[in-house]
């Protein structure tokens, strides 16, 4: 059900939300990454997390990591907001111990895989 | 300290403010301002002016998947049916044959053991989205990230009918009598 998609078909202009090109928008997320970093270790020693600061900074990386697909000016910038939002609430501690831990999912079951464990769990 | 620290979280702020006030050096990201600061907000504050009026250039389509909040299993492994909703079979209207819907893959469904009711796991099968034509439900599937295909229209054959036509002495109509 493979359906072509749609070709590209150019580009228009449109007003930014915060950077005007690829560079503004890069600083942005490098500021933001370092604000985090530097954020860690309070966040660690606040929330009291069963976590070391190293686990703290690679899952930092991680999330980052996980939207580096993402070119677009806008929503790189939207991202940032987003980031910013977040960090902000855990630095004043809005957040609750375990909308930080949340982060780690250490609490969600894998889905299953393979076909008995799927059968063991009663999907399909 | 802990408990003092779960009991008044009022307090504690204001007792974080007063030791970051003495240990500025010290801690400097825990400072608001270095905090807002690191992704430059302030600096668009201050070229508000400037970017006035500026536009930048973008790709005509972008995925937002990324930035929509939808969890990646619900963007990568869905497909959406674009379709045309059948007419009401019972009625001679074409009402509902004026719009274009879209709607995900069918996910597992059970009968709940206490009421019977039907549940379903799946937050995107009650979504119904109505569009005016195929094209803007097509853009939208891409624009989310999902997967789609296009069921086309079918639209029904006009037949001719007269009355005059019963009587016809060449045309195939009522063909038993004669």
């Amino acid at each position: 059900m493979a359906t072509p998609r749609i070709v590209q078909q150019g580009v228009k202009q449109v007003k930014p939300l915060m950077s005007v090109d690829r560079t503004e928008a890069r600083r942005r997320v490098l500021n933001l990454y370092k604000a985090w970093y530097r954020q860690i270790p309070y966040v660690v020693k606040d929330f009291y997390l069963p976590i070391t600061v190293k686990m703290g900074r690679d899952k930092v990386r991680e999330l980052f990591l996980k939207n580096k697909h993402v070119t677009d000016i806008r929503n790189i910038d939207m991202l940032v907001i987003k980031g910013q939002m977040d960090l902000v609430e855990t630095a004043n501690i809005w957040k609750q111990r375990n909308h930080v831990m949340m982060f780690f999912k250490d609490t969600v079951n894998p889905k299953p895989t393979d076909f008995l464990s799927k059968f063991y769990e009663g999907q399909e | 300290m802990a408990a003092f620290r779960r009991a008044t979280p009022q307090l504690l702020v204001t007792a974080r403010k007063i030791i970051e006030q003495t240990n500025r050096s010290s801690s400097c990201a825990r400072w608001m301002s270095s905090i807002t600061a690191a992704t430059g907000s302030t600096d668009i504050d201050k070229k508000e002016g400037e970017h006035k009026g500026i536009t930048i250039s973008v790709p005509e389509k972008v995925d937002i998947s990324c930035i929509t909040g939808v969890p990646e299993e619900h963007v990568k492994t869905r497909t959406v049916r674009i379709f045309v909703p059948a007419v009401n079979s019972m009625q001679s209207g074409t009402f509902n044959a004026r719009r274009w819907r879209m709607e995900f893959d069918e996910r597992e469904r059970w009968e709940n053991p206490l009421m019977g009711w039907c549940s379903s796991g799946d937050p995107l099968s009650n979504l119904e989205v109505n569009f005016t034509c195929k094209e803007d439900a097509i853009a939208f599937c891409e624009k989310n990230g999902w997967d789609w295909f296009v069921e086309e229209q079918k639209k029904p054959k006009k037949m001719k009918k007269s009355y005059g036509a019963n009587f016809s002495w060449d045309g195939r109509t009522r063909v038993s009598t004669k």
